[in-house]
């Protein structure tokens, strides 16, 4: 059933790419979007049969692939995954809708959607740590392409630079893989297993390392994000869309599935120095957005900021803070996909992103009257405004990591007003005013432009409103996984004697929590 | 040696008054332009038709009923128009009232005058005890004497401008017919069609009386000699194409910083400065106009605009352009129709004062919209 996820996407994409009648732009997006919308309701279906008060891995399948390598095909799904599979389905339907209809090569650029969507999927499935490191990888090509050969005017500055960094995030990622299964003398790759295994601390600090690194060169943390504003400032809007929404928490998914779930004890040592490094991400991403004048810069800054929102949860490690953790992906995923679809129809009717030059486009005649309204409730809930789901999400990370890190914490809560104060800019800036003369003429705006923006802000008002929908999926995984932390510590080493990080009691959360919301 | 040919003026806006001593217009002439002002006047010319009727209506029908709920309905009232009215698919009167209100406020010509003489004042208390006599609201007359007098002086307003708009609307409407029969083919002729219909109704007499109870009280009679062109034309052209009030919404201006000027003679408000394009939210009084203008509009008009880049979504901005390069011809003749001289004369001093005369109306339009309408 998983894989219907997969292999539907790969298929489609096979087609669209060889056969001729697809030659035709107009048609390749139909039929790309047929499959992913088929995807869409195959995700929709698979959640029915989704049992939130199971912990384990759901709809699991498996098949022997190389056994020598430790390699089989393993995939399963909780609640650390669900959502986000749910998200790339939904984002990768919402990417291809708002492709541009006469595109260039559609046959190429449709099916490297589809391959796309397709190899995040599995990433976020895989149950086998060789099989997620091929899915990681398989994600670079048709991004790299989408960005050298669809992008602006330095794509391939962009591209490669993107290519340079994530690859050796896959290097770095793999040698971790392998140096857990050789150092724990497994002869398998699969999740499960490993995660039994019992290093010494030092080992395993030295492994988290390698995978914090890895990882964190995706999510990315400071200082290993230079890669991502350019690549998305010369990224078009879907693969923005994308990349910001997708492909930036594979490596928080990552490092939450594998880090924590594989480290468990290596994660309290090196949590104290994570939350640190999340502030730097909060404070960085907010204070450089400021500086931006370019729209699709400042929303990418603000993507490294809020992104430092998922590991200061993450770090935190309680059930609840990793419940938090998923809820902010998602909030993220949302709310950055609806800010780089708004930048995108902006730019498309204007020619530019620049602060400076744009004013007065809530226009309500001769300007962008919705998309400008839906930029305003885009920026409100990136802010955190109650009601949207940017204030659910970010409020239970504070709640959940407060109790961990109060100091980091109140740091990153002035992330939150920082976020206020570059999106108000850009907001006051670009919006408000009178149209200047070289505006008063703007191509029109059709539905089609529209659509995207506004079932995105449905869902992120919707989320907001009703979180229990966000957070429903997780709780029980959460739960499991937070309580990784505070099982004692099977075997004390050195390293560990001498640390002294110390953790407070943490009690499980009642569980349902969010019932009463 | 004295020059027998006047020397070129020397003022910053010397091309227009060349242009207008040479029976120029401030707009320029183009078949775009032609076609434009001559749409929009049409569909200008239906709607001041139903403002006039309305604000007639409200003068005679609707004289001190101080709650007057169905006052836009001119005496129909179905249930099927008052959905109508709620649903606001409909003729927007209000605008027409703010136009009334702006020249009540600022005044000017012989209606001004004569609304604050002993006569009116005699006049109006005979229609006043007629209509209220007997009644609790005469108490409410003692106790403040003005109050009723001044709403009466505004229904002398509300009647004032429906009559001038009565015949502009028809002037309109004739306009229109001609350019259909190919009489009218440059703004030259918009100009002049203009001209001679304010010069053929200067005289016309602006009259007002109310029937009360069967009997008929006359609020401005024939004698008090009030007439078109002085008393309703130019207090108008001076309230709403020039000071006018600030256009609610479209700009917040700080009168205690000063962005307003203490004298309502320096505004600069009106149609002729209003910038086309809102800022902000829609529903201001110019958008009312043009709501209300974009009904009417004719084909070939409606045709123009759709080529646009927008098509219908900015359908609002274009006809007040076009409405303002139509007030500009309206203007135009209306400078034509006051100059104090024939434009074609060949006294030196008699040009001298037309020029001098030129110049003032130039010095007051500098800031307008004039320079936005040069452009084609």
């Amino acid at each position: 059933m998983l894989s219907t996820l997969i292999w539907a996407p790969v298929l489609g994409a096979i087609l669209i790419a060889f056969l001729p009648q697809f030659a035709n732009s107009e048609r390749a997006r139909q039929a790309a979007l047929v499959i992913a919308i088929f995807t869409l309701g195959w995700t929709v279906f698979l959640i029915t049969q989704f049992d939130i008060s199971d912990a384990a891995l759901q709809l699991q399948e498996t098949l022997p692939w190389v056994e020598p390598l430790g390699l089989t095909y393993r995939l399963g799904v909780d609640g650390l995954s669900l959502p986000l599979v749910a998200m790339n389905s939904l984002l990768v339907a919402v990417a291809i809708y708002s492709s541009d209809p006469k595109i260039n090569r559609p046959q190429l650029y449709y099916a490297l959607f589809l391959l796309l969507g397709a190899a995040v999927a599995g990433a976020f499935l895989a149950q086998n740590l060789l099989l997620f490191f091929l899915f990681y990888e398989l994600e670079l090509i048709p991004l790299y392409l989408l960005i050298a050969i669809w992008g602006g005017a330095k794509r391939g500055y962009a591209a490669t630079k993107f290519l340079i960094y994530t690859a050796t995030s896959g290097i770095l990622i793999l040698a971790a893989f392998f140096g857990l299964t050789l150092l724990s003398g497994m002869s398998t790759f699969d999740y499960a297993a490993l995660q039994s295994q019992v290093l010494p601390l030092g080992t395993q600090v030295i492994l988290l390392v390698t995978l914090l690194i890895g990882f964190g060169i995706k999510i990315p943390l400071v200082p290993l994000h230079t890669w991502l504003p350019d690549a998305h400032v010369e990224a078009s809007t879907p693969t923005s869309v994308l990349l910001a929404g997708m492909l930036l928490k594979l490596g928080t998914y990552g490092l939450l599935r594998f880090g924590l779930g594989l480290f468990p004890d290596a994660w309290r040592v090196l949590a104290p120095w994570l939350a640190a490094i999340a502030v730097v991400n909060v404070l960085y991403g907010s204070f450089v957005a400021i500086a931006q004048t370019d729209m699709k810069k400042i929303v990418a800054y603000s993507s490294v900021g809020h992104m430092g929102f998922v590991i200061l949860a993450s770090a935190a490690a309680t059930p609840l803070s990793i419940l938090a953790a998923v809820g902010q992906m998602v909030s993220h995923g949302l709310i950055s996909a609806l800010l780089f679809l708004l930048v995108g129809v902006v730019y498309s009717k204007t020619g530019t992103r620049d602060v400076t030059v744009l004013r007065g486009l809530l226009n309500p005649e001769r300007g962008l009257p919705l998309i400008g309204s839906l930029m305003i409730a885009g920026v409100m809930a990136s802010g955190g405004i109650p009601g949207m789901v940017g204030f659910v999400a970010e409020f239970v990370v504070y709640r959940s990591s407060f109790s961990v890190f109060p100091v980091q914490t109140l740091l990153c809560v002035l992330g939150t007003g920082l976020t206020a104060v570059y999106f108000l800019n850009l907001v006051n800036r670009a919006f408000f005013g009178r149209l200047p003369e070289s505006l008063e003429n703007l191509p029109r705006v059709y539905w089609r432009d529209r659509i995207p923006s506004v079932v995105m802000t449905i869902l992120i008002i919707f989320l907001g409103l009703q979180p229990s929908w966000l957070f429903r999926w997780s709780e029980v995984t959460s739960t499991t996984l937070g309580a990784l932390t505070t099982r004692p510590v099977a075997q004390l080493t050195p390293l560990a004697e001498t640390s002294t990080v110390s953790f407070p009691e943490i009690s499980p959360i009642p569980n349902p929590v969010f019932e009463n919301f | 040696m004295v020059s027998l040919t006047q020397q070129p003026s020397t003022h910053p806006l010397a091309d227009l008054i060349h242009c207008l001593e040479s029976g120029g217009a401030l707009l320029p002439d183009s078949p775009n332009n032609v076609l434009e002002v001559v749409g929009v006047l049409k569909s200008y010319g239906v709607v001041l038709d139903a403002y006039s009727r309305n604000l007639i209506y409200i003068a005679e029908q609707q004289f001190l009923v101080l709650f007057p709920f169905f006052k836009y309905f001119d005496g129909e009232i179905s249930l099927q128009k008052l959905l109508r009215h709620w649903w606001h698919d409909r003729i927007n009167y209000e605008y027409a009232e703010y136009c009334m209100k702006g020249m009540l406020w600022h005044g000017g010509g012989g209606l001004d005058t004569y609304l604050d003489s002993a006569e009116f004042s005699q006049r109006i208390e005979a229609a006043i005890q007629a209509k209220i006599g007997g009644s609790p609201m005469l108490a409410l007359h003692k106790l403040f004497p003005d109050f009723l007098p001044e709403q009466v002086r505004q229904l002398a307003y509300y009647s004032a401008l429906g009559q001038f708009w009565r015949v502009m609307s028809d002037m309109f409407l004739e306009l229109s017919d001609r350019y259909d029969r190919r009489e009218i083919r440059a703004i030259a002729d918009v100009v002049a069609h203009i001209r001679d219909a304010l010069v053929e109704a200067a005289a016309l007499p602006i009259t007002y009386a109310v029937t009360i109870k069967g009997e008929v009280y006359e609020i401005i009679p024939k004698s008090v000699g009030l007439t078109f062109l002085q008393d309703t034309a130019v207090p108008y052209v001076e309230a709403v194409f020039f000071r006018s009030f600030p256009f609610f919404g479209t700009v917040s201006y700080n009168a205690q910083a000063h962005q307003i000027s203490d004298k309502p003679s320096d505004f600069s408000y009106g149609a002729l400065f209003a910038d086309p394009l809102p800022v902000g939210s829609a529903g201001i009084p110019p958008t009312l106009l043009m709501q209300d203008m974009r009904h009417y509009l004719p084909d070939y008009l409606h045709d123009l605009y759709m080529q646009g880049l927008r098509g219908e979504d900015d359908l609002r901005v274009k006809i007040s352009i076009s409405f303002q390069k139509s007030m500009f011809c309206v203007t135009t003749a209306a400078i034509l129709g006051l100059m104090p001289h024939p434009l074609n004369t060949a006294d030196p001093t008699q040009r001298q004062e037309n020029r001098t005369y030129l110049e003032g109306w130039m010095d007051r339009l500098s800031d307008s919209r004039l320079a936005d309408v040069q452009d084609e």
